[in-house]
């Protein structure tokens, strides 16, 4: 169908000036020969009624922060952006709950929270840009998580459109919860494949009342000495919301100091946080330096943290995001593995992932050659510690070449089985999932 | 070939040995049977066909596909402390009972997990890594009995996931026998966010109908460096209410808020782990913090300015591990402690937003009224998480029926400032009609299509869960006709 005729069938769905034509050379895909920016739940529906019914394809984005993370289709009919569906539906203070139209900005919504000294606790990437909506439909988490989980721990209740337009509720506004199944967790992460959050209802913290972030720098590198000291510190009463190791490229971004570092943030009131900061130079090792960043410090290196790994595409180099999911302490291997593949393919490297949580995150950039091939024997190596590696952000082009999930789990009938009752018609997302879901 | 020992003619029977292996490990008599036809729910029973107890995934794996060969229905169990009837063999099923299966396969301090088979009991699992000061956070008031198993399928809460959260926020991988009898593994090594959709939280809660559970990776925690404790005594229950919702507000994150009423309080004084609290108080919190040391003082300060601003009777710190423990025997028995007190009793499980605490007790005072049965409250205020026990006496024509319309009405009145109907029990066979109060035909008809991906001929575990007889399965097969019939 030419576009044209697609454009004004969409008229019928949407006012005018909430469409646009969509841009088709996109270097990370997952465009739609028309865009269109809903405002209210009743259009978001009849877009998808209208495609479902017509044999029409539809992808969704947020701010589209995510648009490197996988899809193997350059362009969908409709590319249905969420990114004026926003705002706050309910906050309930006192109940320490939100209910949020998922185009909703994370940041401006965590500084609005902020006045009211609570919190999502969430700390995903590129907070500045992306929406609460993209953020559980990926299941972005950063080193915080654990202290504090990941969207599986902080949503209570979804709103979603289906595939055919209906509008399901699953979970609710309550904080505890097993009325039926879990439909929530269905949802988290599933890239937008089974169908349109409309409302994300979270439950919130209080702020903590005081912070403070320690950087632990191990000029000589020793793995071995890492790993020690993250078990002893993980073996002890302290309770840090981040143990994260970073690599030293990366380090040396954030903190001007080229070598392997842990950060580890403390939250707590200001008596408790100083006990563990005592408690922690207790245990400092030798050949080791401090230092220690707090309130304002620490959150401004945080908020630098988030936000470092660029995505703007070029075209001559290609940047590549790899989530990488092992046993906790074979974080240190991957960190290992992401120096040597760095060294062995000529690639710019930074790499961080967490010592109690078991996540890394590898960003590769370099020729496209050297990033599919260092890639590839990453996935080996990981595959070898019974991990996985997900590539959160790679170029269209590229993700012909190299699986965005990896291989296809042996319970991939079930996932299968999922998709076809919920959308049946492949409406939503095609190709963007596991195994081509 | 014939198991030596089994007397029966019934050829299911006979083949079901034959997998088990043993006559020990089947019953078939009735008499024998009689102890299995409900759980903790006793309002419904029915008798099952048999109950067989596999000592591995194998075995289980092979009952579960004879089963599903020879459409016979089935469910599994662990100890049958369920409060909803989840384990009732309302079909007649073949129960696959669990309990032999109760190992713990290992633990990994380094990493922070163990892997338990099923019929593992709650408890045990925190006592078998104290001596290195780790726990399992999911503490259900039956965790001295409960299985691991039945907490997945339930989702089991407990009075300290204010702070820690519930069963599926600690489960980290299972192997499961799909209703077919196949064996799958989710979640690998207790590796986070395996790609794909998130089947073990769809899987956790599921109540068994979606699958038996066969060794669950669960992740353990760090004991906490310190606990304090707080009684707090209030003469009008709204101040206590008001209490809980200010605490919240405060910004503090208690590891447990608990709180029980007049009738609730008189019951455990007459129990067996009186704390001796006053008689003529309407209520008391039960409040912990835990945590680095350092800071809990600060934290149980502001809890007590809190209580001391709605006119808190009398506040007080627990001032030895003694005394801490004894307050925890008494709220934990509480359920049991009402038998001290009425002859019967019903347990419900709603969940409302903490800050309507003091109009929903209102309205459960008033059912209580209106239904002439006394009920009492015992509940996990912080989490919103009402536990109304209606007492009632069953000898007496009517009551029984009154006590689960009453118990019906709160959940409603739950529902009707915007909670749920379970928050932790599940729904089982009990609350099955209760589930319209919060979910549209369309919304539980979107379940019941997961439901069949995993469970198509609806063999395991049929009927709990969802309202039965389905209006909603009606409307399905009406509008699939229409389709149909459009086609």
């Amino acid at each position: 169908m030419i576009t044209a005729e697609l454009l004004s069938e969409v008229k019928a769905l949407i006012q005018e000036d909430r469409i646009v034509e969509g841009e088709n050379d996109h270097l990370l895909g997952n465009n739609g020969l028309v865009k269109v920016y809903p405002q209210t739940e009743e259009e978001i529906s009849a877009i998808l009624k209208y495609a479902n019914e017509n044999g029409k394809k539809v992808f969704v984005e947020g701010n589209g922060t995510k648009r490197g993370f996988g899809g193997l289709s350059e362009s969908a009919d409709i590319l249905l952006s969420l990114a004026d569906y926003k705002g706050i539906v309910e906050h309930v203070v006192g109940d320490m709950t939100l209910t949020v139209k998922a185009g909703t900005n994370f940041k401006k919504l965590q500084d609005y929270l902020a006045e009211h000294k609570q919190k999502i606790s969430l700390d995903p990437f590129h907070p500045e840009a992306a929406t609460i909506g993209g953020i559980v439909s990926s299941n972005d988490s950063g080193p915080k998580r654990l202290g504090y989980g990941s969207s599986r721990d902080v949503v209570i209740g979804l709103r979603i459109v289906y595939p055919d337009g209906k509008v399901i509720r699953s979970g609710g506004r309550v904080v505890k919860n097993v009325a039926g199944y879990d439909m929530n967790k269905l949802f988290i992460g599933s890239m937008g494949t089974l169908g349109v959050f409309s409302e994300v209802t979270v439950k919130l913290r209080p702020l903590p009342k005081y912070e403070s972030l320690i950087l632990l720098f191990f000029p000589q590198g020793n793995m071995e000495e890492i790993k020690a000291f993250a078990q002893k510190l993980l073996d002890s009463t302290m309770e840090p919301v981040t143990l994260e190791l970073l690599s030293p490229a990366l380090s040396e971004g954030l903190t001007g100091q080229s070598c392997y570092t842990l950060a580890i943030g403390l939250e707590d009131v200001e008596t408790s946080v100083q006990y563990q900061e005592n408690f922690i130079k207790s245990i400092q090792p030798e050949n080791t330096n401090m230092k220690i960043l707090t309130l304002t410090d620490a959150q401004a290196f945080w908020n630098q943290f988030y936000s470092l790994h660029s995505l703007e595409s070029e075209s001559l180099i290609t940047s590549a995001s790899l989530k990488i999911g092992v046993v906790n302490m074979d974080v240190t291997q991957v960190m290992k593995e992401s120096q040597l593949l760095g060294d062995s393919h000529h690639l710019e490297v930074q790499a961080h992932g967490g010592l109690g949580h078991g996540l890394c995150q590898v960003n590769l950039k370099g020729s496209k050659e050297d990033v599919v091939s260092a890639i590839q024997q990453m996935r080996e190596t990981v595959a070898g510690l019974g991990g996985y590696v997900v590539i959160k952000h790679l170029p269209f082009a590229l993700r012909q070449e190299v699986d965005t999930w990896g291989p296809k789990p042996a319970h991939f009938f079930l996932l299968e089985g999922i998709k076809s009752k919920v959308d049946p018609n492949k409406v939503l997302n095609p190709k963007r999932f596991v195994g081509g879901i | 070939m014939a198991v030596k020992g089994i007397k029966s003619k019934d050829r299911h029977i006979l083949n079901l040995a034959n997998i088990v292996g043993d006559a020990r490990s089947i019953i078939y008599h009735k008499e024998d049977l009689i102890a299995y036809d409900c759980d903790g729910f006793t309002l419904h029973k029915h008798l099952p066909k048999a109950v067989v107890f596999p000592n591995n995934t194998d075995d289980v794996a092979a009952l579960v596909k004879y089963c599903s060969d020879n459409q016979l229905p089935f469910l599994a169990r662990g100890a049958g402390t369920g409060l909803s009837g989840g384990a009732i063999p309302l079909n007649g099923e073949v129960i696959i009972s669990m309990v032999r299966m109760k190992k713990l396969l290992s633990v990994d301090f380094e990493n922070r997990r163990a892997v338990v088979q099923p019929g593992f009991v709650n408890l045990k699992l925190t006592n078998s890594i104290a001596d290195k000061g780790y726990y399992y956070a999911p503490d259900p008031s039956s965790q001295y009995c409960c299985t691991i198993g039945g907490n997945v399928a339930e989702n089991a809460g407990g009075a300290h996931c204010l702070k820690y959260g519930v069963t599926t926020n600690h489960i980290l991988g299972l192997e499961v026998v799909l209703p077919n009898g196949e064996i799958v593994e989710i979640g690998a090594n207790g590796i986070p966010d395996a790609p794909g959709y998130d089947l073990l939280g769809l899987l956790t809660g599921s109540e068994g109908t979606l699958g038996i559970v066969t060794k669950i990776t669960v992740r353990i925690l760090k004991n906490p460096e310190a606990k304090k404790t707080v009684l707090a005594y209030f003469d009008k229950v709204e101040d206590g209410s008001q209490a809980v919702s200010d605490i919240i507000s405060a910004g503090i994150v208690p590891a447990a808020l608990e709180m029980m009423d007049k009738i609730a309080i008189e019951g455990v004084e007459a129990a067996a782990f009186p704390v001796g609290h006053p008689k003529d108080i309407e209520a008391f919190l039960l409040i912990e913090v835990d945590g680095i040391e350092a800071g809990l003082d600060e934290q149980i300060n502001n809890i007590m300015e809190v209580c001391k601003k709605r006119n808190v009777r009398e506040v007080r710190a627990a001032e030895t591990e003694e005394e801490r423990a004894r307050w925890w025997a008494n709220r934990k028995t509480g359920f049991g402690a009402m038998g001290a007190i009425s002859p019967d009793y019903l347990v419900q499980d709603g969940v409302i937003p903490r800050s309507r605490l003091p109009e929903v007790l209102n309205n459960i005072n008033n059912i209580s009224q209106e239904y002439g049965l006394r009920i009492a409250n015992i509940f996990h205020a912080g989490d919103g998480n009402l536990h109304p026990l209606v007492l009632f006496d069953a000898r007496i024509p009517g009551q029984r029926e009154a006590a689960l319309e009453a118990g019906s009405a709160c959940l409603q009145a739950c529902a009707d400032v915007g909670g749920t109907i379970t928050g932790e029990h599940g729904v089982g066979v009990e609350k099955r009609e209760e589930m319209r109060f919060v979910f549209t035909d369309e919304e539980i008809i979107a379940q019941t299509d997961i439901r069949e991906v995993f469970n198509p001929f609806n063999l395991l575990n049929a009927g709990k869960l969802f309202p039965t007889p389905g209006r909603c399965v009606e409307i399905k097969r009406e509008l699939k006709e229409k389709e149909t019939a459009i086609s």
